[in-house]
């Protein structure tokens, strides 16, 4: 009896060890078969010369150039305000908070991660109307507005894995510190922080993944179909899946659909290389912690 | 023991992690000469009285500490658990060596340098200096010398058991606390950490904890047998002479 029941649970993580990686593939095949025709340099930047438009001397109006400078700015600019906070936050928690007020303050981030992105959009959208409304009657929908949303949306990830990395830490290495004469902080700076970087990497992954592909925070926060590249932040501005959504929805063709293929594809790819661009960031700062003076 | 041979004097000191009693009302004097080992049976309290000594208990949750424990630096001495008695310089002061080698999973050098530069400021010439003193008075100099720049965790057990020692030495200690240092190392690297102290406790007074009744005969001053929590009973140099002796007296302490 209890073999056959080793064997069942064998072939069951079996199938899910096997299962997960293969519907990826199915995933990206299916994405490359309908939308692997339409990459060219005419989707990227339609009539305008590449050289031209990634230098900015000729708009783009048929490609997803701006698009694809909409979402990276807007993850640049969301991670760029969400990182530093999410990380102390998890700092706070692993190492600092204690008792009643830790527990608060843990159910607020469940709460803040259990809410759905099209709230955090309507969020948004209601404070520029009173914003409008009181001190700022210019006030518009922006990238602005777009990459707070999207910052305050992929909090909790940053906070969590930050607060799981620092609380899986051996013992043995968190009394180093201690034990040697430094401070808290200086223990959790030179030692804490370095030596769970890797778990921390991981909730950076997350987060960018998730700020390049979220399309419900910036419906109602300043995405447009058509803008070209913003030139301020207070601008509208372009995104991929805001993209590939609209040209979803308004095909009329069935050229116009793989096109959203071709967009989804290079969504893959432009995420794929945030991830790659994390990862080398990561291994360079671990290795320049362990090895210079 | 007159007080001017005293570097550490415990007054009732009692240790309780969230309610449990682990040390009660221990009084404990110990030398400035020789190699004080504490031995008793698992649980009795060894590790925490060591980390009482540098305080390093109240980095875990719902420790409690109660007693009194005085400590002699420079001839003066401090009440190390008064209210505003900083404690990091307490931990400097009293240095710490675990069980397991905990070193940096940094290159050598850092694991001088970044205990050396935050706490004491020191710079890099000051490194360089107290790196090379506390690595030839750890006998690891020779071994390590040229490859400085290369990570720690490179190094066998025994090595980096003693490049925990010289970084601990390299804050310029007066005490060293030794949690069973060679509870993980084979036998050469055991006798080379032996014979280590041996040395070392010509220039600062030791407090350590032992495993081995073979170990502690050989390198004691002084033997402090806790059971339950409280000390048992103390030897003398003289009681561990002979093996047969002193394996019945502990055994009559078990």
């Amino acid at each position: 009896m209890r073999k056959s029941f080793d064997r069942v649970f064998l072939w069951f993580s079996w199938a899910a060890g096997v299962g997960v990686p293969a519907v990826v593939l199915v995933l990206i095949g299916f994405l490359l078969k309908h939308g692997a025709g339409t990459l060219s340099m005419e989707l990227l930047f339609g009539d305008a010369h590449w050289w031209d438009a990634v230098t900015g001397r000729q708009p783009v109006f048929d490609g997803l150039w701006p698009a694809i400078v909409g979402t990276l700015l807007l993850v640049a600019g969301a991670s760029l305000i969400a990182l530093p906070v999410g990380v102390a936050a998890g700092i706070y928690l692993a190492e600092y908070a204690r008792g009643w007020w830790a527990r608060v303050f843990s159910l607020c981030i469940d709460v803040l991660s259990g809410i759905p992105s099209i709230i955090m959009g309507l969020f948004g959208f209601t404070l520029i109307l009173a914003l409008r409304r009181t001190l700022l009657p210019e006030a518009t929908d922006c990238l602005l507005l777009a990459m707070v949303c999207i910052a305050l949306l992929v909090l909790p990830y940053l906070i969590r894995t930050t607060e799981t990395a620092l609380r899986g830490l051996p013992d043995s290495l968190r009394l180093i510190g201690p034990s040697l004469g430094l401070s808290h902080w200086q223990s959790i700076w030179h030692v804490h922080l370095p030596c769970s970087s890797r778990g921390i990497l991981s909730g950076v992954i997350l987060a960018v993944g998730r700020a390049a592909e979220d399309t419900a925070v910036i419906m109602l926060t300043g995405v447009v179909a058509n803008s070209g590249i913003p030139g301020h932040l207070t601008d509208k501005f372009e995104a991929l899946p805001f993209n590939i959504f609209y040209l979803t929805a308004e095909h009329r063709t069935v050229a116009q659909l793989d096109q959203a293929f071709g967009a989804a594809l290079v969504l893959l790819c432009l995420t794929g290389g945030l991830f790659g661009l994390s990862f080398w960031l990561q291994r360079s700062l671990e290795k320049r912690w362990a090895l210079r003076r | 023991m007159s007080e001017s041979d005293i570097t550490i004097e415990i007054e009732r000191l009692s240790v309780q992690f969230g309610g449990r009693t682990v040390l009660h009302e221990i009084d404990l004097r110990v030398p400035t000469d020789g190699i004080t080992v504490v031995i008793g049976p698992s649980g009795s309290g060894k590790t925490t009285l060591l980390r009482a000594v540098n305080r390093l208990n109240e980095c875990f949750p719902q420790c409690r500490t109660s007693g009194r424990m005085r400590f002699r630096l420079d001839g003066e001495w401090v009440e190390a658990y008064a209210d505003g008695y900083p404690v990091e310089t307490l931990r400097r002061k009293a240095a710490m060596v675990f069980q397991n080698p905990n070193v940096l999973p940094t290159s050598i050098e850092k694991n001088f340098a970044v205990p050396l530069r935050s706490v004491l400021d020191c710079s890099t010439s000051e490194i360089r200096k107290r790196m090379e003193r506390a690595l030839r008075e750890a006998l690891l100099y020779e071994e390590v010398k040229d490859r400085l720049h290369d990570s720690a965790l490179t190094l066998s057990g025994g090595q980096q058991q003693r490049l925990c020692l010289a970084r601990a030495l390299a804050l310029e200690p007066a005490v060293l606390l030794l949690d069973e240092p060679t509870a993980n190392l084979d036998f050469i690297a055991t006798q080379k950490v032996e014979e280590l102290l041996g040395k070392l406790k010509d220039r600062y007074s030791i407090l350590a904890v032992s495993h081995s009744l073979g170990q502690t005969r050989r390198i004691a001053d002084r033997v402090v047998v806790l059971r339950e929590g409280k000390i048992a009973q103390t030897f003398e140099r003289e009681h561990l002479k002979d093996a047969a002796v002193f394996q019945k007296l502990v055994e009559e302490v078990f």
